[in-house]
């Protein structure tokens, strides 16, 4: 379900469920729009030569994948913040899941406040937050 | 402090309580106490109540006794502090107790936590043993075993895959008993695990007599 006010919305509503591309082909695209050039993200090899598992989605990039997420629920909904604690890496080519649940709404100033969570396939929580979005 | 709900199941009471929570007074936390608590009663989580463990502080300024008596559910005070063996939840911080250490520091001494905070009428349990840097199990492949360890958590809500395997190996292999908590830190993620206990819990002081009474059992809600 899609909503566009306020009064669409429900305590505990879980948002569409939200699979993000996180191919490498995807985050190449996306760092050569941000201007970055740093392999880590676009290169398994060059990533595990600095240590790391292999290459990573940028933190900006998830946090698009967060804002995807809630334009997917509610298309004119006004992202006012998107809150995020990076716990792990959200590795390249690697299967995320991400989910977003209602936990509070200011019917009155018509904020509503989203948990967000970033996980992998084995259900380990990467990336956790929170969105305040405004609706009309 | 208003007393719990209770559950009561063939004559006997029992309390579940959310032993590991974070506020936004954590610095990563994300969860409103309120919402917490509608949270819990919206979705029918079977949970009495929690422990706020905020990092690093014990939050003295939060009064939650409205919310408690709106709520029905128990919320009582803890801290997650941080030692050399890694992060340990703190059940029954008392005055003397935030006089006597600085919840502040990242290299509180276990031993001397373990050993002056029984004497505080407190209870130290390191939480989330299996994690990598933060966890005990970690740590104990560097410093050795470390003496007075009773409780351990062995049931994490955010724990990655294996994690608590590893702590319920170390558990099992040194005799340590097991609590429950969720670690969480946004309002959705409460109730995912919790300790399970005979009898009335109300306040801080009963939680930590429980605990000594080495009767609880650790439960994951984890789907």
């Amino acid at each position: 379900m899609t909503v566009s006010t306020i009064q669409d919305v429900e305590f505990g509503e879980e948002l569409p469920a939200f699979k993000p591309d996180t191919s490498l082909e995807n985050v190449r695209i996306f760092v050569a729009a941000a201007g970055w050039g740093a392999a880590r993200f676009t290169d398994h090899e060059a990533a595990r030569k600095e240590g790391l598992p292999g290459a990573l989605v940028p933190g900006i990039m998830s946090q698009g994948f967060l804002a995807a997420m809630i334009h997917q629920w509610a298309s004119d909904a006004r992202i006012v913040k998107i809150d995020t604690v990076f716990r792990a890496p959200v590795m390249v080519d690697q299967p995320h899941y991400i989910t977003g649940i209602v936990t509070d709404i200011n019917a009155e100033d018509s904020y509503v406040e989203i948990d967000l969570t970033v996980s992998n396939e084995a259900g380990e929580t990467r990336v956790f937050g929170t969105a305040t979005v405004n609706l009309a | 402090m208003a007393a719990c709900v209770h559950e009561t199941i063939a004559e006997k009471t029992v309390v579940i309580l959310d032993l590991h929570t974070h506020s936004i007074k954590s610095d990563d936390g994300r969860a409103k106490v309120e919402n917490y608590c509608k949270w819990i009663r919206s979705r029918e989580i079977p949970i009495d109540g929690f422990v706020l463990t905020e990092h690093r502080q014990f939050d003295v300024e939060s009064d939650y006794s409205t919310l408690v008596k709106s709520s029905g559910l128990c919320i009582l005070k803890g801290s997650e502090v941080e030692t050399e063996y890694g992060h340990v939840l703190v059940f029954g911080v008392t005055e003397a107790l935030m006089l006597a250490y600085h919840f502040s520091s990242i290299g509180l001494p276990l031993a001397s936590v373990l050993e002056s905070w029984e004497q505080h009428n407190a209870i130290a349990v390191p939480c989330h043993p299996g994690r990598k840097r933060v966890g005990m199990q970690a740590n104990i492949e560097k410093l050795g075993v470390p003496a007075g360890v009773r409780i351990v958590e062995t049931l994490n809500g955010g724990s990655r895959r294996g994690e608590d395997e590893i702590t319920q190996q170390m558990a099992a292999e040194l005799g340590y008993l097991g609590i429950g908590g969720s670690d969480s830190h946004i309002v959705s993620h409460i109730g995912r695990c919790a300790t399970r206990f005979p009898g009335d819990i109300s306040n801080e002081h009963e939680l930590v007599e429980a605990l000594r009474a080495e009767e609880f059992a650790a439960i994951s809600m984890r789907q």
